[in-house]
């Protein structure tokens, strides 16, 4: 049995599709699935196409070696307030920091801006007496009599179901949080209770705290899920381990989530950067930005030596989506990608004021969607551009399954936007592409300029139904040079899922000017984090001898407010190596800012280590289980000519190619459509493209 | 399409121009804040980058920063070119001054200018302004009586030219600073920021095949002028007037009156009647009056079109020279904040009998109150740190003001975890503060207190910036004050709101943040918001039966 136990399948709980892939190097089959997601309880979408794929493909549960499972359970239940009711315990003083926040106004101009989210009300958050100096030295004792009369007072009378706890300077020492938590079980075992401490060991109470709360308040929830979801599979006769994507891209136990659920928050999203990676590794580009285009939203992601940028905070449940400052802080480590209201449905429109014309953020969703889905849509989308300008084809739209109503999108655009903006209907149908292109390449080059990093030198990977239909002009704008779109373009994010390495990153504070830090207590730091992280990569199923412990400290100059992740060159570093380390933060520094400055101090904040092991190459020719003859020869590809429309150039006959029948070897040059069921690539004039060993579209930009 | 496109600037291209280039601007600023000593820069935005053409008005501002500095950056570029007429400058030159007349209204704020070439021409200059860590003189205080107390003041001056950094200047400059190494860091952050700019205008430029700015600067001025104006108009006829007062300085409380009148599709702001300029630091020179006065009116009228120098052509601000919103060379101005920021409050009084549904009543947070504490730590090293700290903000027409949110400014509160580990301080609390919020039928803002203990081995020295200890936030339209400003000592004394003060080590000073002006009557109030506010502690008992007669 246990030798048969090798298919792999990769779940990614959507809003509104549970998506499958299933992978089996040793029968080599590939497939996938999809499902509506079900709300209330979504392991039975998971259930479900887990047996319709296990159906389809012969296999029996117990030839299923794991399961890696990504949800966007935890970021919805934020967004959709429908977490648990949370209690909150401070030390005396502070239990307002939450609502008093960071006290900006994150739109200047709007006098009536909504307020960043508070997840746990004033009522429900009591002060207990201790406290502790920056220096771990207690001031005030804790007030145990006094956690006993809180405990009571939330749970018997204000009814919380989780509670969290975030004293100040508990990431110098959590003995007080663990010392609460102790007296708090004692009276209520089976009170979830989410310490600070724990959860996100870093200076700064607003955000620590704010992350201890959203913990609490998803965590109820989360148990239940997944305790639920490993009995259905149990039952089942699934012998193979369950594991969760977590936000920074590495795969992580069950039982991890469940006590840490907050670090689930970017599940769903960290997927398509790790396809991405894979993607990069396996065609060997070292600089390359990842780019994915859906129905509402474009995710764009730096993927370097085969890994993506990833960063240690990150901002839940906003207000206004995409609009920095107004959602809630979270102390989480995430692949740091920038996503911006730049999809197929995202909406054109002439403001009123100015009478320029705006694309998105507003998107019309699948409902109504856009004009040419024909299902009640009125406003011009990115979609409708694309397929007015030629980009589309009308009849096969996923794969021939919708058709498109063409008609009905030019009537919208020559009888309202066009006139609006006193310009021609194509000119219009040009803009929204024009606008949203430019939108899309301003956010990525401001994305790369915060990191030191030229666009020029990357490589653009493009995917999403939308992406290989906008990559082209996003890398003309860019100025890259090339651009690599993979077989299965559509659906290539789950195979993050299955390529994922198990990682996970672990953080203390401890403040201090490099030329008097206590060496020690450093290497007491990172020896501990080291420890607890190949005790958590194990239980995720690494291999010990392949765990790697990288430490990173973050670092500024004395009086500077912002920090920047600085290598450190051993486990256990000391006083000799301070000039290694002066020159690595300069280094780092001059990458960012573009000088250093030689005379003034450096101190360093936190301290963290990012533990991985290696991921799995997969071996498979994209995701997409068609079975289509393919040619080394283009021209057999070749599904006949269709008039786009191209920027500076106007109308052009474009040769329409049918991805699934391009074998590796296959050339042709641009101006070319290239169509499979759930996206078109579109490659302009004088591009030329090449499919690669790994049936990827390579493409060369004039 | 194409260049025949680019040169009609459809609404298309210009929105594509428009959004590149305040991205530019945005990008320049990123650097700069990052990098910046300044807590000030950091937590309360004292900064701003704006592209300009090559007359020196503004084509693109940053989003972020002090909105309403960048309307007095393109006046400072226009005094530089007076000076330096355009063609003297070359690739690589940077200008700088301090002087608050021609500048932002103090000395602590540097602006700084660098021209944009392009295939050999001047096209226009790339703009930064950043809250200097240090400029020598009385520290940032209220309390000096001319100019030259408060620290070094730099006229228009060549800090780089032609990409050589000018010594002498740079010789003076530290010579008169306390710590060099960070001023010179956040200029040269400056410098960073306008090259950035300038090589990102350039690129631009290639980009669209345009061979300057001037054709797309006037297409998107003309753009901006036309939203505000559209919005203006639409505002009745007339002349609205309020007169405001502030605490002021001891005897002399300041008096601001401010008179609106709108016609058609312009408005007038003069101040006329106002208090005379004084002998302490609160001066506000006529370039900060204007912005604190055309910011409100844009927030207000049209929030979300972009800004450029169109935004403010619509507008026409004026203020009796030697009056404190004009006072005359060299009239003491470092804490020109304390009377600047009460003109949104005063605008939106006069405006709120025809405007009642798009202004909000008076914040607490406005002016800001400033606690610095500055000294040695044990180690001998020295610190100087501003507590960030808000009061509440005023009630608006349909919702209860924000608590501890800083407007018109907008300031961030740092860590407290952080400023404990920075300086010998610590915060034995930081808390909303109860009953603080003017009651209404929607409430003020809550404003916050906090409580500071100084644990060092020698005195330190403590300057304050504060108002609101006999005005508080005024309440709009029915809506009640919030609460006034209190500083008290553990041993029960008050110091002086606007004064430099010794605190001895193990001393505690409580620092309590007004509340915002509550908005109509609050009899009219939601019975059950009464209540929820009673049963999160936003008010008390006494506070429910007494303001709205809930028991």
């Amino acid at each position: 049995m246990a030798a048969q136990a090798t298919a792999r399948i990769g779940v990614d709980v959507g809003g509104t599709f549970t998506d499958f892939v299933l992978h089996d190097p040793v029968r080599d089959l590939v497939a996938t699935g999809k499902r509506l997601t079900t709300p209330d309880d979504p392991s039975e979408a998971i259930i479900a196409g887990t047996e319709r794929l296990l159906q389809e493909t012969g296999l029996s549960p117990a030839d299923l070696h794991s399961i890696v499972h990504g949800t966007t359970l935890v970021t919805n239940t934020i967004i959709e307030r429908t977490g648990a009711t949370v209690g909150l315990f401070t030390t005396q003083g502070f239990r307002d920091q939450i609502e008093i926040g960071r006290e900006t106004r994150y739109d200047l101009y709007d006098l009536f801006l909504e307020p960043a989210p508070t997840l746990v009300p004033r009522r429900r958050r009591l002060e207990i007496p201790e406290r502790m100096d920056v220096h771990g030295t207690v001031l005030r004792p804790l007030d145990e009599a006094a956690v006993r009369v809180a405990a009571k007072r939330l749970v018997e009378d204000e009814g919380i179901e989780a509670l969290a706890i975030a004293f100040m300077h508990a990431y110098l020492d959590g003995r007080h949080e663990v010392r609460t938590a102790e007296i708090v079980a004692e009276m209520y075992p089976d009170l979830p209770i989410s310490l600070s401490s724990r959860v996100a060991p870093e200076i700064r109470e607003f955000e620590r705290t704010s992350t201890a709360c959203a913990n609490a308040y998803v965590q109820p929830l989360m148990r239940r899920y997944l305790a639920k979801l490993e009995n259905s599979l149990k039952s089942m006769g699934v012998a193979g381990n369950l594991y969760v994507m977590l936000s920074g891209g590495g795969i992580a136990s069950v039982q991890d989530a469940k006590e840490f659920p907050i670090r689930l928050i970017e599940s769903g999203p960290a997927a398509g950067a790790m396809a991405a990676s894979y993607l990069a590794r396996q065609a060997g580009l070292d600089h390359v930005v990842s780019f994915d285009m859906g129905g509402t939203t474009a995710k764009m992601c730096l993927v370097e030596n085969g890994a993506p940028d990833r960063k240690f905070d990150f901002e839940a449940g906003r207000v206004r989506r995409f609009q920095k400052g107004s959602g809630l802080p979270l102390k989480v480590s995430v692949v740091d990608m920038i996503e911006i209201g730049a999809g197929g449905g995202s909406i054109a429109r002439v403001d009123e004021a100015s009478g320029l014309m705006k694309v998105g953020p507003r998107s019309a969703g699948a409902k109504p969607g856009p004009i040419c889905y024909g299902r009640g849509g009125t406003e011009p989308t990115v979609t409708d551009s694309d397929l007015v300008l030629g980009r589309l084809d009308p009849a096969y739209f996923l794969g021939g399954e919708m058709a498109l109503d063409l008609a009905a999108v030019k009537t919208a655009v020559a009888g309202r936007l066009a006139p609006a903006l006193g310009v021609d209907e194509d000119a219009a149908a040009l803009g929204i592409r024009r606008i949203v292109d430019e939108t899309m390449a301003a956010a990525t080059r401001m994305h790369l300029a915060e990191k030191g990093r030229d666009p020029r030198r990357y490589t653009l990977i493009a995917f999403g139904g939308a992406g290989p239909v906008h990559a082209y002009d996003l890398a003309r704008l860019l100025k890259m040079g090339r651009m690599v779109v993979p077989l299965g373009a559509g659906v290539a994010s789950a195979l993050g899922f299955l390529v994922a390495p198990p990682a996970t990153d672990l953080v203390r504070s401890h403040v201090g000017r490099l030329e008097r830090l206590d060496w020690a207590h450093v290497g007491r730091l990172l020896a501990e984090m080291a420890k607890e992280g190949r005790a958590l990569l194990l239980q995720a199923g690494a291999k010990p001898e392949d765990i790697v412990a990288k430490p990173a400290a973050d670092m500024r100059y004395v009086g500077q407010g912002f920090e920047i992740p600085v290598p450190l060159p051993s486990l256990a570093p000391g006083e000799a190596d301070l000039p290694g380390i002066r020159e690595a933060f300069r280094a780092s520094y001059t990458e960012r800012f573009g000088r250093a400055l030689d005379e003034l101090p450096i101190e360093a904040l936190t301290w963290r280590i990012a533990c991985s092991a290696p991921g799995r190459d997969i071996h498979l020719s994209g995701v997409a289980n068609v079975k289509t003859e393919a040619f080394a020869d283009a021209a057999r590809a070749r599904r006949g000519t269709r008039q786009v429309m191209f920027e500076g150039v106007g109308w052009q006959d474009c040769a329409v190619y049918d991805r699934y029948a391009l074998a590796p070897g296959a050339r042709f040059e641009g101006p070319a459509l290239i169509e499979e069921r759930e996206s078109t690539c579109v490659i302009g004039p004088g591009a030329t493209a090449e499919v690669d060993g790994f049936r990827n579209l390579v493409v060369t930009l004039p | 399409m194409g260049v025949a496109t680019l040169t009609e600037f459809d609404p298309i291209t210009l929105e594509i121009s428009w959004s590149r280039l305040i991205s530019i601007a945005d990008e320049a600023a990123t650097g700069l804040v990052r990098t910046a000593f300044s807590t000030i820069v950091r937590e309360s935005n004292d900064y701003a980058t704006v592209l300009m053409d090559r007359n020196g008005d503004s084509v693109s501002e940053n989003t972020g920063g002090i909105a309403s500095f960048s309307c007095i950056l393109p006046r400072t570029t226009k005094t530089f070119l007076q000076r330096f007429p355009a063609e003297t400058w070359q690739p690589g030159d940077c200008v700088i001054t301090n002087d608050p007349w021609l500048a932002t209204g103090h000395l602590p704020d540097f602006t700084a200018v660098s021209p944009i070439f392009y295939k050999g021409a001047l096209v226009g200059f790339a703009g930064s302004i950043s809250h200097s860590p240090d400029v020598g003189g009385a520290l940032w205080s209220a309390d000096c009586r001319e100019l030259f107390e408060e620290g070094i003041r730099i006229p228009p001056s060549r800090l780089f030219r032609a990409g050589e950094r000018q010594e002498q200047l740079v010789e003076i400059l530290t010579a008169n600073v306390r710590i060099p190494g960070p001023v010179m860091g956040d200029l040269e952050a400056q410098v960073v920021a306008n090259e950035v700019a300038v090589r990102r205008v350039q690129e631009f430029l290639d980009d669209t095949g345009l061979p300057d700015l001037q054709g797309l600067s006037e297409a998107l001025q003309e753009r901006a002028d036309r939203a505000l104006r559209r919005a203006i108009s639409e505002v009745p006829d007339g002349t609205y007037t309020a007169t405001l007062e502030a605490d002021g300085f001891d005897e002399a409380i300041t008096r601001i009156v401010c008179t609106i009148t709108v016609d058609g599709d312009s408005m007038v702001i003069d101040y006329a009647g106002t208090s005379p300029q004084v002998d302490r630091g609160i001066n506000c020179v006529l370039n900060y009056t204007d912005a604190y006065s055309v910011y409100p009116i844009k927030c207000a009228l049209d929030p979300f079109t972009p800004r450029n120098e169109g935004s403010y052509r619509a507008i026409r601000v004026t203020a009796p020279e030697g009056s404190i919103l004009n006072p005359r060379f060299p009239a003491p101005c470092s804490a020109r904040q304390l009377t600047g920021h009460l003109l949104a409050g005063v605008i939106y009084e006069a405006l709120a009998p025809v405007l009642p549904d798009k202004v909000i009543a008076e914040c607490g947070g406005a002016p800001t109150m400033r606690a610095l504490f500055s000294g040695l730590n044990r180690d001998g090293d020295r610190f100087s740190q501003v507590l960030f700290a808000s009061g509440g903000m005023g009630a608006a027409p349909h919702r209860d003001g924000l608590p501890t949110t800083a407007f018109p400014t907008n300031v961030g509160a740092g860590s407290i975890e952080a400023y404990e580990s920075v300086a010998p301080l610590l915060v034995w609390h930081k808390q909303l503060r109860a009953d603080s919020g003017g009651a209404g039928r929607f409430r003020g803002g809550l404003g916050q207190e906090a409580e500071i203990e100084v644990r060092t081995d020698a005195p330190v020295r403590l300057s304050l910036l504060s108002d609101r200890r006999d005005h508080p936030a005024k309440g709009l339209l029915g809506g009640l004050p919030g609460a006034p400003a209190v500083i008290e000592f553990d041993d029960g004394t008050r110091p002086h709101p606007k004064s430099r003060t010794g605190v001895k080590p193990g001393q505690r000073v409580k620092l309590l943040y007004p509340g915002g002006g509550g908005f109509g009557d609050p009899k009219a109030r939601d019975r059950q918001a009464v209540l929820d506010d009673l049963a999160d502690g936003y008010i008390t008992a006494e506070a429910a039966a007494r303001d709205y007669g809930v028991k």
